[in-house]
């Protein structure tokens, strides 16, 4: 508890975030998720990742169907095409990536940052999708992951999207 | 003569399929990359791997991360970078035996590679550093024609005009 207040001090979102606890992702919250995740999305297993990939989206788009206007430049209309396809595993290899840099908190901000700018210059892309989007992943999770941990993985993917979603409308 | 006509033709279909990245290559690279990029800070161990090699090799491309500071490998702005461009390498590797998909990804790289202008030679760099980096996180059985076939693959589809 106390670890978490000096880590989100550090990173300067104490001011910003309502509950510690809430938005928490401890060295135990992290490891769980990394290897829940790490379970999961391997390069070996092409099917898998394509598969959660849709399912996330198609998730996301049956709950808020405001959101599929986004994506139209990525042929959201064809769900199963390669274009689609292709960009549902980019942006699910963004929370790979995020997710494997728990452990080094700069290097995470400034990944972060990054993917904040690129969703920044994105029209129509809302800080509350953020939200829509880490509830299609608790619902697909489960089905895929052995053991999930919903606490863990929200604290986590809250710590992360938070920070993406964070200056967006 | 026949003998040795069978060994012949056997030395040429070994040759062949060393050379080439088949769906058998193709679900070997998976795998050995699956172990050699690793996760967590293994994973940024091993991307500075590759950027040490890449400079190492050809200085003059530093001049192409200043702004992500290539000056410094152990930034966390160089080490933001690394972990995106082998992310997208990790996609087009795990994408290889799925064409449509991996065609429409290379398509977008294509993309975003064309407006940083980076020299063709440079990817030749990335390989050499790459077939560094691999083997020796893996420490042993690493396959270097499969790999060297694979990664023309996705190197051809980012670079092609």
């Amino acid at each position: 508890m106390m670890l978490c207040g000096i880590f989100l001090l550090t990173l300067g979102l104490a001011a910003v975030s309502g509950s510690h606890d809430e938005h928490c992702c401890s060295a135990e919250d992290r490891h769980e998720v990394q290897a829940m995740w790490s379970s999961i999305w391997s390069a070996e297993f092409t099917g898998r990742r394509g598969a959660i990939a849709q399912n996330v989206f198609h998730d996301l788009f049956h709950d808020h169907p405001a959101t599929k206007d986004l994506f139209k430049r990525v042929n959201v209309d064809d769900e199963n095409s390669p274009e689609f396809k292709a960009h549902c595993i980019r942006v699910i290899n963004g929370l790979d990536m995020a997710i494997n840099l728990l452990d080094d908190p700069a290097a995470l901000e400034k990944a972060l940052e990054h993917l904040s700018h690129q969703h920044a210059e994105r029209e129509g892309v809302k800080a509350d999708y953020f939200d829509y989007i880490g509830d299609s992943f608790l619902h697909v999770m489960p089905h895929v992951t052995h053991c999930f941990n919903p606490s863990a993985w929200r604290r986590c993917f809250h710590r992360i999207a938070d920070s993406i979603a964070h200056g967006l409308p | 003569m026949k003998a040795l006509v069978i060994a012949v033709l056997l030395g040429l279909v070994a040759a062949t399929m060393a050379t080439e990245c088949g769906i058998l290559q193709r679900l070997k690279v998976k795998q050995q990359w699956a172990m050699a990029y690793g996760t967590g800070n293994d994973r940024i161990h091993f991307g500075q791997a590759i950027w040490k090699g890449i400079f190492h090799k050809e200085p003059k491309t530093k001049e192409l991360f200043e702004r992500v500071r290539g000056d410094n490998i152990h930034s966390p702005e160089f080490i933001g970078h690394v972990v995106r461009v082998l992310g997208g390498l990790d996609m087009c590797i795990s994408l290889l035996d799925d064409d449509a998909t991996l065609n429409a990804q290379l398509a977008h790289l294509n993309g975003q590679h064309k407006e940083r202008g980076i020299p063709a030679n440079y990817f030749d760099v990335f390989e050499a550093a790459l077939m560094e980096a691999v083997p020796a996180s893996l420490g042993r059985c690493f396959d270097q024609d499969a790999w060297k076939a694979c990664f023309q693959v996705i190197a051809g589809g980012i670079k092609s005009a």
